[in-house]
Formats: structure tokens, C-alpha cells, sequence
């Protein structure tokens, strides 16, 4: 199992493609079930948005180690719309219904680094961090 | 690829396999708003076991499809939510207000033939 | 340990530690290797593996000279083991080649180590002398240029010490995992879901909740339901030290997702006084089920699941049945 790949975000399908292969690296780290599917669901917000706002892009899934803990890396990257309000954009929306809704502010919740970096006109970049306990 | 809509009574079952495309989606609910109209189905289990991730896109879809059909009359129950794709779905803060829920195929339909699913909206 | 394939337990516990290429090269650029002590190594390869007969017994001397290293000795299937990895260790460290193979190859004595439970200090002792040993035969070798030999035995002690890293790391590691099981052992103990007749769980939680705790309570409740096909949870919380915002907010997620597999969960033990503060705080409460007492609670579950009338004071659940 290669330790880093990379998945077109292109079409619906890929979501699927890119939650998988980030389940799979997940699992062969040694991710507990219940994680898998954790970063699988995180992995699929961040997907869902590259698809609904800015069409097309790519996500990067790797494995990284730091302080001896293992863990996974995933990058979604879009050269789309950016966004305006990064404060707004990670705020709890879902309830009043917003378009941005769960994504973003949902994902940070299902892993344990996030960081989001966008700039308007240029494109966004999403970066998660789940470790293994 | 479409989901095949399964008719028992007049019990409606529609068991998604795999993550579908917002099209499959749409289709699923028109195809079932449609038949619950013309079949006079009474009551509708959307069984989402097999599937491994309920994002939020994939949680609103259902909630509209569970919707729709309890617009046309039936009383819709969702079953099938695997433990940790539950975890996970509240974890990014969803749920499916307003909608029954059920562990299984089996226990939808014995909640539906008990008459313990309400054929109205809840809030 | 997850084993992916045939892979031997060496190969599983290295991609468990992450041991890459890349992590190996790291590792031997932090030992300081060079491709001239690689040079040097080569240069006194056939000296050492004339020796490593010798070089082995010191090292399984020492051990057994200790308390602690004859216990590791007393299994003489493992003992003989040990030596035959030991042999072939040596002659490795000679052959400059320090790559993913190598490393494995130091696992599996490692893991050997950690299963006879071989005392870290008393490793680092014998692989002292075993050094020392190889120290000395390199010095008579190089009597007439010191300076040759001294260097060449450096640079042979980087490899050791790459090799100390390796193996020190695996015993943490492998001790750190029983450790790990041990907690995980101590938590689903301290959370059980018992079943106390069809359908009926109850949930009782004492204690502090934190997230991580929240989140253990959560998953093997959903997992119970599963197991057990329950409709109805009953969760007591009377025994929770501090119910705060974050501890009900812990609870609702907990009910919203028993929900999403089609069980109601009833909250007992949630006072009027800390339900009206959750309520100031401006928590909504109107997602839980709640009743005062455990009691209650349980009449409440009986009757929703059909095992009683609503008006049916007379008690008849029976004892509870612990099983998860």
C-alpha cells in the first residue's frame, strides 16, 4: 500500500474514490473503525465542496509521523472561487440552513488538525491531520 | 445506476447499495414520490446499511427524500445507520429530525405494520 | 497487531512504527553515517566475522551474569534463537548495507526481547560488552596504526548505535502497546451496557465525563444496540460528577445518535436544579427523554416497550443481566 496518493477531484464519483483510498490508508496504519470512517466522512465534506464550489480539484492522502505518533495527512486543493469570509465559512451555519452548511466547520470536528487557507480569485486549500491514538 | 424499489404490501423499500450520484438521488425520490402515488403505498423504508459514510450532502438528500415521501402519504422510516457512520454523523452535527428511525430492515417494517410511524411531518 | 498479508510480525511492527526508507535514512543521518565510515566498516568486515562466535557469547554472558538477563535465558528454545539472530546480526552490521532489511532483521530480535521481557538496562549493558570485545580485536589488529583502527571502530559504533535506536524503540513500542490495552481494557470496564431484558439497555455512568470518555460511552452504546437489537436505552447519569454545558452536550450527541439507529434513550438522574442551570446556559434540552430517578426511568422504558401499562405501578423487571 503506497503511503501517499493522490486523487482527481473531477466528478460526484471521485468523492467516493478519495473516501475510500482514505479509508484504506487509514485502516493500514491501524486507524480504529469508527476513525476510518471519521476521516472517510471528513474526506467527503472537503470533497463535496471542491466539487460544489469550484468544480474541479485534487486531494493528496498521506501518512506522516511526528513526536512518534502516526498518522494520516490529506490536502484538498482547488484553484475555484476562494472564499471571501474564512471567519463566516468555518462558523456553525447548519442550523439556519446555509449552503456552506456542515462542510467545513463539520470536518474540523471529525479530525484533529485542520487548517484552512483561501484565497479569493486563487483558490482554496483544505489540510486534516488525523492522528493515531 | 438506479435503486431498486422493492414493493411488499403496500410497503414501499428502497435499499440504497452504494454512495449515489446527486442524479440517483433525484431519481430515487421522484420514483418513489411517484409510486406511492400510484401504488398507494402506506408506508416507505429508505435502508441505508450499506453504506459506509452518511456525509451531510448524502444526510440532507435523505432527509428530502424521507420528506417527499411522507408528503404523498406514506410513513417513511429510515433504518440501516451503521454505528459509526451514526458516530460520525453527529460528530458533524447531523441528524434526521423529524424522521423515524429504525435499527433494521426487519424493524422498520415491524414499526410500520405496528402503526407507530406517524404519516405526518413532525418538527 | 493487524497483519496484512504473510507478512512476518517483524515486517508488521515495522510499518507500525513507521520504519520507511525514509524513516531509516533519517535515522541514519541522525547516527551520523557517511559513506566513509561505510569505507571503514568494509575494511574491517572479515576481521568481525572471524569473531562473531566470540562476540556472541559475550553479549549472552553478560545477560546471564545478571538476575534480570537470566530470566530471558531460562526458555532454551528462545535462547537458541536469540544466539542464531544474534550471529547473523553481527555479520549484517559488518556488510554496510543499513536498509529497510536490516532494520526489520533488528525488529525481530526485539520483538524476541520484548516477549522474553528482557530488561532495557540489561541490554544496553551486554550490547556494551559485546562492543568492547569487538573494540579490543579491532585495536590488536590495528596495533601498528591506532589511528586506523580507532576510526574504524567509530565508525563501526555509529552502526551500533543506529542499531540501539532501533531496538530501543521497539521494546518502548511494544511495551507502550500493552499499556495501551491496558487502558483500553480499564475503559470498557468502566462503561459497561448492560442488557436487562429484550430490547431494554441501561447505561449507568459514573464519574467524569470527558470528551475522550463521552466518546468511548458513545460508540460502545451504538455498538450495543446493534448487538443487542435495543429499542430503548436507559442512560443514569446520577453518578456523573459534574454535569456542565460540555457533559450535556456529550449526553445529547450520545441520544441523537442511539436515535439515528432507531433506539429512544431515557436520561435519569438529571436533577431539576442542574437541568434548569443547563437550561440558563442554553443547552435544549428538549431533545432528551429525561426522568428523574432510575427507577422511573426504568418503569418509563417498560412501558414504551410494551411490558407494562402506563398505569401499572407494580414493579417487574428482572435482575439485570450483564452483558454488553
Amino acid at each position: 500500500m503506497p503511503s501517499e496518493s493522490s486523487v482527481a477531484i473531477v466528478r460526484e464519483s471521485d468523492i467516493v474514490v478519495a473516501r475510500q483510498k482514505g479509508r484504506e490508508l487509514a485502516a493500514s496504519v491501524g486507524f480504529s473503525s469508527t476513525d476510518q470512517t471519521l476521516l472517510a466522512t471528513a474526506i467527503s465534506e472537503v470533497a463535496r465542496n471542491i466539487i460544489s464550489y469550484a468544480g474541479q480539484g485534487e486531494i493528496t492522502l498521506s501518512t506522516i509521523e511526528a513526536a512518534g505518533r502516526r498518522g494520516i495527512l490529506v490536502i484538498a486543493r482547488d484553484q475555484g472561487p476562494g472564499i471571501p469570509d474564512l471567519e463566516a465559512a468555518m462558523r456553525d451555519g447548519y442550523s439556519t440552513g446555509k449552503s456552506l452548511g456542515v462542510g467545513l466547520p463539520g470536518a474540523r470536528r471529525l479530525v484533529d488538525d485542520f487548517d484552512l487557507a483561501s484565497t479569493p480569485g486563487v483558490g482554496t486549500t483544505v489540510t486534516l491531520k488525523k492522528w493515531l491514538r | 445506476m438506479s435503486v431498486p424499489i422493492l414493493k411488499q404490501g403496500d410497503i414501499l423499500i428502497a435499499s440504497i447499495q452504494s454512495a449515489l450520484s446527486d442524479q440517483d438521488l433525484v431519481e430515487l425520490r421522484d420514483q418513489l414520490a411517484d409510486r406511492v402515488g400510484r401504488l398507494r403505498a402506506r408506508g416507505v423504508v429508505i435502508d441505508v446499511t450499506a453504506l459506509d459514510v452518511l456525509d451531510s450532502f448524502a444526510t440532507r438528500t435523505i432527509r428530502g427524500i424521507a420528506y417527499t415521501a411522507t408528503l404523498r402519504g406514506a410513513a417513511t422510516v429510515v433504518v440501516g445507520v451503521q454505528p459509526e457512520v451514526a458516530f460520525a454523523m453527529v460528530q458533524l452535527g447531523l441528524g434526521l429530525d423529524g424522521i423515524a428511525t429504525a435499527l433494521d430492515l426487519e424493524e422498520g417494517l415491524a414499526l410500520l405494520h405496528a402503526g407507530k410511524v406517524e404519516r405526518a411531518l413532525r418538527k | 497487531m493487524i497483519n496484512i498479508g504473510n507478512q512476518t510480525p517483524a515486517q508488521v511492527l515495522s510499518q507500525e512504527m513507521g520504519l520507511t526508507e525514509q524513516a531509516v535514512e533519517r535515522r541514519k543521518r541522525i547516527s551520523g553515517l557517511e559513506p566513509a565510515d561505510l569505507e571503514r566498516i568494509s575494511s574491517i568486515k572479515n576481521l568481525v566475522l572471524a569473531h562473531t562466535e566470540e562476540y556472541t557469547s559475550v553479549f549472552f554472558d553478560h545477560l546471564s551474569s545478571l538476575d534480570e538477563g537470566r530470566m530471558v535465558l531460562a526458555n532454551r528454545a528462545l535462547a537458541e534463537r536469540a544466539r542464531q539472530l544474534k550471529r547473523e546480526h553481527l555479520a549484517a552490521m559488518v556488510q554496510a548495507d543499513y536498509g529497510t532489511g536490516y532494520v526489520t532483521q533488528r525488529l525481530e530480535l526485539a520483538l524476541l526481547y520484548s516477549k522474553a521481557g528482557l530488561d532495557l538496562r540489561v541490554f544496553l549493558a551486554a550490547f556494551h560488552y559485546l562492543l568492547k570485545s569487538i573494540g579490543s580485536t579491532v585495536m590488536k589488529h590495528f596495533e601498528a596504526e591506532p589511528v586506523v583502527g580507532f576510526e574504524a571502530f567509530m565508525s563501526l559504533k555509529k552502526v551500533a548505535f543506529f542499531d540501539i535506536g532501533i531496538i530501543v524503540d521497539a521494546l518502548v513500542f511494544e511495551r507502550e502497546r500493552v499499556i495501551r490495552q491496558q487502558q483500553e481494557a480499564i475503559r470498557e470496564l468502566s462503561t459497561p451496557v448492560l442488557q436487562i431484558r429484550e430490547r431494554l439497555l441501561l447505561l449507568p455512568i459514573i464519574g467524569v465525563i470527558d470528551t475522550h470518555r463521552a466518546r468511548l460511552i458513545t460508540e460502545s452504546l451504538l455498538k450495543a444496540i446493534r448487538a443487542n437489537r435495543a429499542k430503548v436505552v436507559v442512560m443514569d447519569i446520577t453518578g456523573v460528577a459534574t454535569i456542565d454545558s460540555k457533559v450535556a452536550n456529550h449526553v445529547i450527541q450520545t441520544v441523537t445518535a442511539a436515535r439515528l439507529m432507531g433506539a429512544t434513550v431515557i436520561v435519569t438522574g438529571l436533577s431539576a436544579e442542574v437541568a434548569q442551570s443547563l437550561v440558563v446556559l442554553g443547552i435544549d434540552l428538549a431533545k432528551l427523554n429525561t426522568v428523574g430517578d432510575l427507577q422511573g426511568g426504568l418503569e418509563e422504558a417498560e412501558f414504551l416497550l410494551g411490558y407494562r401499562a402506563a398505569s401499572d405501578p407494580s414493579g417487574s423487571f428482572g435482575a439485570p443481566a450483564p452483558r454488553s
